[in-house]
Formats: structure tokens, C-alpha cells, sequence
């Protein structure tokens, strides 16, 4: 009950930040129409597969999340700056309470977020003629559910340990390299070699992968990759969770 | 009379600086209780180990006949504090911030909606009711922040400084809303202000470099030192 209303103070304190419009909302959509306009500049004989819109919507998907995992890094690191942490600290709350407390309201907005990426793709699709299939678009935001839960964790994780300067910073070298490496502007599956292994060794690309297997309807080769970032997401959780548990026990020391 | 509060031989060291030195305190039910001393003499920290937000090095603390290390969680529900700081969320209305703390110590919505009428009431707050808890200037942050632990009823109550940063007016006024809780909430100031102590005490601990050099109601205090005001009682005691 207590991280239902931890929540609620959550979601307000996030619905009245306009950065987090512009970062979650406007961004992403941004990069959309950008990325289609490129695609449709691109010669045909190129052959150049990566910025077509059923290719496109789930990587911008993806790029959206880490914003997610950047507003949630600065969320946390600013609760703990203030005197505010200490009167919930001398309160009834535990350590769940505040997880379960950031984690529902993030859960909320990414689900949100993908969907508005949708939308929007699927108008450009009318625009430039793919039709998407409306139960691959719902598989395909489910498929983006560990991804989703990933970066929030990944969120909790620096803005535990690092204050709200530092938080950005951080942040911004994830979300480059989840968006590059992670395939979501290059053919990562073009890419051999030590990079090759590099971005295939990182979760995100995984996450990339199976969001567009599940949009193309793909099925049967969408296991695999699932299966990866579903296991890659529940880790990195359940450390980012011991991990304020652990600040919150030495905080109090 | 029942006892809010037994502290025996309570330590605090932060590595080798001894912050609070073995102080034992009894604490009655439903008096105010301040601890008086200057910059650095431990009074916070013994506010925070009070209040769980710090562990002690050594000693016993009893709460409500609740033992501090075992019994925390229970012994939180029953308290609250105005921490030094002004703590507040900023985001938040003040009528948010104030339903929220309400919410987190169990109140029902309902019930707390209701709390949270008479609180602002209590405290003024009406004309900033529906402000952002950032935009208000520091004195009305200070008025909510003390709200904030007023407005679940606890039935120990700590308040840390709670003048600082206020306006002679508004310092008078609060003053005012913690006279009207004695007798039914046990109350542990903190200050370094003697006309507070002063005014608004039962009983009265001098805290000097961690230790407590004395301890009974002012006019004690004055027979203790053979002085006839607090200020020059304290100075006798602190020197
Ligand atoms: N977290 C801490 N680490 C190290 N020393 C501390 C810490 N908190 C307080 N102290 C020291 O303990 C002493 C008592 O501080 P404090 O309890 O804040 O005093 P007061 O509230 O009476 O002004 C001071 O010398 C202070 O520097
Ligand atoms: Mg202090």
C-alpha cells in the first residue's frame, strides 16, 4: 500500500518535470520522422533495410526507454539529495516500498511511450505504405516490456550511486551506446569481428532484435533473443535492487 | 508517569569523533522536552539515532517501552520529525505533501483529506494550499515541513531547530501550535534559542560537546547554577 502511494507521488513528481515531455515524448518522435525522411533519401538499389519504418518503430521504441532510464537515474539521485529522503527514512517506509515505488509509476510512462511511438509509426507506415498487423504491434510492445524494465533498473542503479551531476553524464554514454550498439541506428547483424561480439555480448541488442522479430511477425526465431534480454532485464533488477537496499542500510549507519 | 522515552549510556562515535557520549534521558509521556546547546553539540544526532535514521554505537534506547533496535518499525509508526532541513517535496502542493505523509503512515484517503483540512487550517496555509512546495519561500516551506510531522498525529514527536529560518511572527505562532499540543503528544526539541526552550518547556537537558551536563525544569536549572534567568544558567553549565 505504502509504494501505491510512493507511486502516485512518483508520477506526479515525473508529469510535472516539461524535460520529461521533451526527452520521453518528443524526442523519440523526433528521431522518428527524421529517420524516415532519411530512409526515403536512400536509393533503393542500396538496399538499405534498417530505417524502414517496420525496422524503425521498434529501435525508436527502444531509444525512447533509455530517456526512461535517464529521468528515472535523475528521480532517484535527486530524492536522495534532499532532506525529503530523511523524513521517509524516519517513516514506516522500507527499501520494497520505494522500489516497487519507482518501478510501477516508470513501468506506466515507458508502456505509454511506446505506445505514442507506435501511433506515430503507424501513421508514417499509412504515409509510406506498411501496413502494420495490429497483434504484432501488441506482441511487439510486450517483447519491449524487459527492455523497459532493464533500463529502469539500469536508472535505479546509477541514480543510487551517483548524485544528480554525475547522473546525466552517465546516462548519456548508455543511452549512445544502447542505441548504437544495440542496432537501433546501425546493422549491427552487418558487423563482424570484436565489435561484432562486443555489441552482441550487450543486452541491448537483444532487446532490439526481438522487438523487431515480434513486429515482423517473425515467431519462430524470436525465442532466442527474448529469452536473453528477459534474463539480462531480471539481473540487472534484482542488482539494482539489493544495491538500494544496501545505500539505504549504509545511509543510516 | 508512563515514560515516552528511556535512554541509558547512548553513544554515537563517526569514526574516532564521539558525536553523543554516553547521555542517559527519561522522556514523560505527553511533556515537551527540549534539548538545548550550541552548534555541534550533538542534539541532532541524538535526534537521528531516536528516530532510526542513525544506528547507535552503544546504549539502550527504549521507546514507548519499545526497544529502539529490534522494535524500529513499530516504533516508527508511532513517531515523526521535523528534521533540521526543511524536507519537503518539491514537486508536490502543499496540500499534496501533506496528504502524502498522511497516506505513507497509514491514514486512509479519506481520513487524511480530513487531517490535511485542519492542518492548514492549524497552520495557515490556506492562501498557499494549492502552491508547488517549490515555489514557496523558505519560511512557508519551513510551516509545511513541521505540518508534514504534525499531520499524522504522532504520538512522539520530533522537532529539530524547528524556528530556524523563521520570522519572529511566525516563530510566535509556532510556538502557539506546540503549546496547544501538551499534554496529548510527547514532544523532543531541539534548540539553541533560550527564550524557546524557555517559553515552551517542561523539562530541559543541557548538551555540551555530546554529554549532558544538566537536566531538570528551568527554575532547577537556575537553582542548580544559583542563577535567575536560563541565559546565564546555561553559560554557568556550558562553561
Ligand atoms: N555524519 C557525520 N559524520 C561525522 N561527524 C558528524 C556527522 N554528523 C555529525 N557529526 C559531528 O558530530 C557533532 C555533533 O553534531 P550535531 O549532532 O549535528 O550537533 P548539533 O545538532 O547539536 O548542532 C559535530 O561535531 C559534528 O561535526
Ligand atoms: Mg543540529
Amino acid at each position: 500500500m505504502r509504494s501505491v502511494i510512493f507511486c502516485r507521488r512518483t508520477i506526479k513528481e515525473l508529469l510535472r518535470d516539461p524535460l520529461n515531455y521533451i526527452f520521453c515524448l518528443g524526442f523519440p518522435l523526433v528521431m522518428l520522422v527524421i529517420m524516415t525522411i532519411v530512409d526515403r533519401s536512400i536509393p533503393k538499389e542500396a538496399g538499405m533495410v534498417l530505417f524502414h519504418i517496420q525496422s524503425l518503430a521498434p529501435g525508436i521504441a527502444l531509444f525512447g526507454l533509455t530517456f526512461v532510464m535517464l529521468f528515472t537515474c535523475l528521480q532517484v539521485s535527486k530524492d536522495r539529495a534532499g532532506a525529503f529522503l530523511m523524513r521517509l527514512y524516519a517513516s514506516p517506509m522500507q527499501a520494497i516500498d520505494f522500489i516497487s515505488g519507482y518501478t510501477m509509476p516508470l513501468m506506466i510512462i515507458s508502456i505509454l511511450q511506446i505506445a505514442i511511438a507506435f501511433v506515430a509509426s503507424i501513421m508514417i507506415g499509412r504515409a509510406t505504405g506498411y501496413v502494420f498487423q495490429p497483434v504484432n504491434v501488441l506482441l511487439c510492445i510486450l517483447v519491449l516490456l524487459p527492455s523497459a524494465l532493464m533500463f529502469i533498473a539500469f536508472g535505479m542503479f546509477f541514480g543510487t550511486l551517483l548524485n544528480d551531476k554525475a547522473a546525466p553524464g552517465i546516462c548519456s554514454i548508455i543511452i549512445s551506446a544502447a542505441s548504437m550498439l544495440g542496432g537501433v541506428w546501425m546493422d549491427v547483424d552487418a558487423i563482424g569481428g570484436t565489435f561484432g561480439k562486443v555489441c552482441r555480448a550487450l543486452p541491448f541488442y537483444h532487446g532490439v532484435n526481438a522487438a523487431r522479430l515480434a513486429l515482423q511477425g517473425r515467431y519462430d526465431d524470436l525465442g532466442k533473443p527474448l529469452l536473453i534480454i528477459l534474463i539480462y532485464a531480471i539481473t540487472i533488477y534484482f542488482v539494482s535492487a539489493i544495491l538500494f537496499k544496501w545505500k539505504m542500510q549504509s545511509d543510516l549507519k | 508517569m508512563a515514560q515516552a522515552i528511556v535512554i541509558k549510556n547512548l553513544r554515537k562515535e563517526y569514526g574516532s569523533k564521539v558525536a553523543v557520549k554516553d547521555i542517559s534521558l527519561r522522556v514523560e509521556e505527553g511533556k515537551i522536552f527540549s534539548l538545548l546547546g550550541v552548534n555541534g553539540a550533538g542534539k541532532t544526532t541524538t535526534i537521528r539515532v531516536l528516530t532510526g535514521l542513525s544506528r547507535p554505537t552503544d546504549g539502550e534506547v527504549r521507546i514507548f517501552d519499545k526497544d529502539l533496535k529490534s522494535e524500529l518499525q513499530e516504533i516508527k509508526k508511532l513517531c515523526n520529525l521535523s528534521p533540521q532541513e526543511t524536507a519537503i517535496a518539491p514537486n508536490l502542493t502543499v496540500k499534496e505533501n501533506l496528504e502524502f505523509i498522511a497516506e505513507i503512515y497509514g491514514f486512509s484517503r479519506s481520513k487524511a483529506i480530513e487531517k490535511v483540512r485542519q492542518i492548514i487550517e492549524d497552520f495557515s496555509l490556506q492562501e498557499v494550499e494549492d502552491n508547488k512546495a517549490k515555489t514557496l519561500s523558505g519560511g512557508w516551506q519551513r510551516r509545511l515541513s513541521i505540518a508534514m510531522a504534525l499531520v499524522t498525529e504522532p504520538k512522539l514527536l520530533f522537532l529539530d531547530e524547528p524556528t530556524l529560518g523563521l520570522d519572529v511572527l511566525a516563530r510566535r505562532e509556532l510556538w502557539r501550535s506546540i503549546e496547544k499540543l501538551k499534554g496529548r503528544v510527547t514532544i523532543v526539541l531541539t534548540t539553541h534559542y533560550m527564550e524557546e526552550a524557555e517559553s515552551l518547556s517542561d523539562s530541559i537537558a543541557v548538551m555540551v560537546k555530546g554529554e549532558i551536563k544538566a537536566q531538570g525544569s528551568v527554575e532547577e536549572l537556575k537553582l542548580q547554577t544559583g542563577k535567575d534567568n536560563l541565559e546565564d544558567a546555561f553559560i554557568a553549565i556550558a562553561e
